[in-house]
C-alpha cells in the first residue's frame, strides 16, 4: 500500500515538475498564447472536478471502520515508556477493536507487521480512549512502536504481540 | 502608481533596507547552523556517529524551533521590505519586533541547552510538565515564555502593517482587495504585496492568539500542576497555531517573487480578480486545514476529518492553479536572463508547489492512517521549506546585494544553485521514501534496516549544507562590497 502511495505521489510530482519547468525554461521562445486564461480556467475547474471525485470516492465509505458486534476488544494502556495489553495473542482474520489510552503524556500506537510495515495507527491521549478497528490478514510476530514524541526513551517504547492462525 | 506610493522601486532607496539586510544576515546564519544540527541528526539516524538520544531530542527541538523561527524572521523581513514600497512603515516598530524576537530566541535557546527542554517545537500537552525527569518545569516555562515574546513581537509587526494598510487602502477590506473582488470597485486596487500582507496579517494574528492561549495555559499548568488542560483542546490549539504560523512564513516570502520577478521579465505581477480571489481562499483554507493534523484523534468529530482532507486538497488549487501557473506564464517567453537571485526565487515557488503534493496525499484520512508521524511528514514540509521558503529567502538576500553590472549566472553561482537543488531534492525524496518504508519520525535511534536511507540522506544533506555555506559567505561578501 505504502509503495503505491509513494509511486503515485512521485508520479504526480514528476508530471507537475516537468510541466512547470518546460514553461519556465522557455524564456526565449514564444510567450504564452492569448488563450492562456481559458487554459487556466479549464485547469482550475479540472482540479476542482478531480478533487470532488477523489473526496467522494475516498470518504463515501468512512475510512475509520467501526467494529462489528463480534469484534474482539483489546484494551491498551501506555505510559512513559511502556505498553500494556489485555492479550498478546490475537487470532488471524478476527476483527479487533483496540481501545487505547495513556496514563501520562501523549503516545502513538503504531502497529507493525512482521515485515515492519505500519498497518494501522491511532493516537493515545491522556483522559481519552481512542478506538481503532483492524483485521489482521497475516500471521506472525507484530510490534507496537510509539509514533508520538513522549520523552527521552520514545524510540525504545516498543511491544510485541502475536497474530495466530486459528485451528 | 499614485503619489502616495511613497517608496516605489524607482523613487530612491528603501528606508527599511539596512534593517532588512541585517535581518537576512541573521536568518542566513541561523539557517546554516540549524542545517548543521539537521545533518547531525540524520547522520546519527544512520548510525554513522553515536549520539546520546538526549542530545538528539535537544537538537530536534532546536532545529524545529530555530528553522521555523528563521523562516518566520526572513519572511517577515521580506514582507516588511516590500510593504515599505507602498506604505510609510515606522522603523521603530520593526526594531521592537526584532528585539522581542531575539529576546524570545535567547529564552528558547536557554531552555533547550541549559534547561534541557527537548519536547519539540509543537509539543503536546502535558509533555512540558512531564519530561520523565529530563528537564525541570522552569525549562518548559522558559520555552513557552520565549514563544510568547516572539508572538508579541509579531502582533506588533502586524498591528503596524494593519494600521498603515487600513489608512492607505481605505480599511483592511480595501487592503485585501475585497472591495474590488466583491463590489467591483476598481479605484485604488491594492498591489499584490499589499493583498498578501493584509491576508497574512489576518490569519496569522488569529493563529498567534490561539498559540498564546495554549502557551499561557501550559505555563499555568507547569507552575500549578493542579490546573488541568484538556489535552485534545490543547492539541487543536497548538496545531492550529503551528500550521498557520509555518505557512505564514511562505505567504510572506512570496512577495519577493511578486516584486522582483517583474524587474526581470518586464511584466508586472497584477492584482487580478483571480489573484485576489485566490488570496481570499487562502485566508479561509490555511485556517480550516489544520484538522489534518488530528486525523488519528478519533474522538474528533468526523466532519473535522472530512474538512481536513478536503481543504488539504483545496489548498493546492490556489497554490498550483494560480501562483505556480502565473509564475510559469510570466516567465515563458519573457526573455528573462537567469542569475542567482531569480533562479532561487523561481525554485522557491516550484518547490513550494511540488511540496504541497505529498501534503495533499497525506491529508487523506485513509493515507494518513499509514503515513501520519512517519518521515513522510518531514518529507513534504522540507520540500516546501528547504526548496521553498528558504530558497526564496536566499534568493531575496542575493538580490539585495546583487551587482547590477553582472546579469548572468557566474560559474560559481551555477554550481551552488545546482548543488542546492540536487542535494535538497535527494534529501527530501529520501524522507518520502523513508516514510513509505514506515520509518517513524522523531526517533533518535533507527533500526538497522532503516539506516541505509539515513546514510544516503546525510550525503545529500551535506551537499545542501555546503551550498548554503557558499550562499551565506557570498551574501556577507556582497554586503561588504556594497558598503565600501
Ligand atoms: C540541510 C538541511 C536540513 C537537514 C539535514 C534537516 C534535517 C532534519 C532532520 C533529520 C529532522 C528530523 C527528522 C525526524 O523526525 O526523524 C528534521 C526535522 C525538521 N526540520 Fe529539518 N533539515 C534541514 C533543513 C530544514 C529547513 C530548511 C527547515 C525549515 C525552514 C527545517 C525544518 C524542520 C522542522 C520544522 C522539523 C521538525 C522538527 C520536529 O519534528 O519537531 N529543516 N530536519
Ligand atoms: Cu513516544
Amino acid at each position: 500500500m505504502q509503495l503505491s502511495i509513494l509511486l503515485i505521489t512521485l508520479g504526480l510530482m514528476g508530471v507537475a515538475g516537468w510541466l512547470i519547468l518546460r514553461a519556465v525554461w522557455a524564456t526565449e521562445g514564444p510567450s504564452a498564447p492569448k488563450t492562456i486564461n481559458r487554459t487556466r480556467s479549464c485547469f482550475l475547474w479540472g482540479m476542482i472536478a478531480v478533487g470532488v471525485v477523489i473526496s467522494v470516492g475516498s470518504l463515501r465509505e468512512w475510512p475509520h471502520t467501526s467494529a462489528a458486534d463480534d469484534a474482539l476488544i483489546v484494551n491498551i494502556t501506555s505510559g512513559q515508556w511502556w505498553w500494556e495489553t489485555d492479550t498478546t495473542e490475537i487470532p488471524l482474520g478476527q476483527q479487533v477493536e483496540f481501545r487505547v489510552t495513556t496514563e501520562d503524556v501523549n503516545h502513538g500506537l503504531g502497529i507493525y507487521d512482521p515485515d515492519m510495515n505500519l498497518v494501522v495507527q491511532v493516537q493515545a491521549m491522556p483522559t481519552y480512549t481512542n478506538k481503532v478497528v483492524h483485521t489482521f490478514d497475516k500471521a506472525g510476530q507484530y510490534q507496537i512502536l510509539c509514533m508520538e514524541l513522549c520523552g527521552i526513551a520514545h524510540h525504545d517504547m516498543t511491544y510485541d504481540f502475536e497474530v495466530l492462525e486459528q485451528n | 502608481m499614485s503619489a502616495t506610493d511613497v517608496h516605489s522601486a524607482e523613487s530612491g532607496p528603501n528606508p527599511q533596507e539596512a534593517l532588512v539586510k541585517f535581518t537576512m544576515l541573521l536568518g542566513g546564519v541561523v539557517f546554516l547552523l540549524m542545517m548543521v544540527f539537521g545533518l547531525i541528526m540524520r547522520v546519527a539516524q544512520g548510525d554513522l556517529i553515536s549520539l546520546d538520544p538526549e542530545i538528539f531530542y535537544l537538537l530536534l527541538t532546536a532545529h524545529g524551533a530555530g528553522m521555523v523561527g528563521s523562516a518566520a524572521l526572513s519572511g517577515a523581513a521580506i514582507l516588511w521590505f516590500f510593504s515599505a514600497r507602498h506604505l510609510n512603515l515606522r522603523s521603530s516598530i520593526y526594531i521592537a519586533f526584532l528585539g522581542l524576537f531575539l529576546a524570545g530566541v535567547v529564552l528558547i535557546l536557554g531552555s533547550i541547552f541549559i534547561g534541557g527542554y527537548g519536547g519539540a517545537w509543537t509539543f503536546l500537552f502535558p509533555l512540558p510538565a512531564m519530561s520523565g525527569g529530563l528537564w525541570e518545569a522552569w525549562a518548559g516555562v522558559m520555552f513557552c515564555v520565549g514563544y510568547l515574546l516572539i508572538g508579541v513581537g509579531f502582533l506588533l509587526y502586524y498591528l503596524e502593517l494593519g494600521l498603515k494598510i487600513a489608512s492607505r487602502y481605505n480599511g483592511l477590506l480595501g487592503g485585501l482587495g475585497w472591495r474590488y473582488l466583491f463590489a467591483n470597485n476598481s479605484t485604488d486596487v491594492p498591489p499584490p504585496t499589499i493583498v498578501a500582507a493584509s491576508s497574512v496579517l489576518v490569519f496569522n494574528t488569529i493563529g498567534i492568539v490561539f498559540g498564546a492561549a495554549v502557551l499561557a495555559a501550559s505555563i499555568v499548568n507547569l507552575l500549578l500542576p493542579s490546573f488541568e488542560v484538556d489535552p485534545l483542546l490543547a492539541k487543536n490549539a497548538i496545531y492550529f497555531f503551528g500550521h498557520v504560523f509555518i505557512n505564514a512564513t511562505i505567504y510572506m516570502a512570496i512577495t519577493a517573487v511578486y516584486e522582483i520577478l517583474p524587474d526581470y521579465t518586464g511584466r508586472p505581477w497584477k492584482s487580478t480578480k483571480l489573484f485576489i480571489g485566490a488570496w481570499a481562499a487562502v485566508v479561509v483554507f490555511v485556517q480550516a486545514v489544520y484538522f489534518h493534523h488530528l486525523l488519528q484523534d478519533v474522538n474528533m468529530p468526523a466532519w473535522t476529518m472530512a474538512v481536513g482532507q478536503i481543504v488539504s486538497y483545496a489548498s493546492g488549487v490556489p497554490l498550483i492553479g494560480v501562483t505556480v501557473f502565473s509564475l510559469a506564464v510570466y516567465i515563458k517567453g519573457s526573455g528573462l536572463k537567469w542569475d542567482l537571485p531569480i533562479s532561487l526565487l523561481t525554485l522557491g515557488v516550484v518547490g513550494w508547489g511540488l511540496g504541497s503534493i505529498p501534503a495533499m496525499v497525506d491529508g487523506m484520512v485513509s493515507v494518513n492512517k499509514l503515513m501520519h508521524n512517519t518521515q513522510w511528514v518531514p518529507g513534504h514540509f522540507h520540500t516546501y521549506l528547504l526548496l521553498g521558503e528558504v530558497a526564496m529567502a536566499f534568493g531575496f538576500a542575493a538580490w539585495l546585494v546583487r551587482d547590477k553590472a553582472v546579469t548572468i549566472l557566474s560559474n560559481l553561482d551555477r554550481l551552488v544553485f545546482r548543488a542546492y537543488v540536487f542535494g535538497g531534492a535527494g534529501f527530501v525524496l529520501i524522507f518520502l521514501w523513508s516514510g513509505a518504508s514506515s520509518i517513524p519520525r522523531r526517533w533518535a535511534v533507527h533500526y538497522e534496516q532503516w539506516q541505509l536511507q539515513s546514510q544516503l540522506a546525510s550525503g545529500f544533506a551535506l551537499i545542501v549544507v555546503l551550498a548554503t555555506l557558499v550562499l551565506v559567505v557570498r551574501y556577507v561578501a556582497g554586503l561588504a562590497r556594497r558598503s565600501q
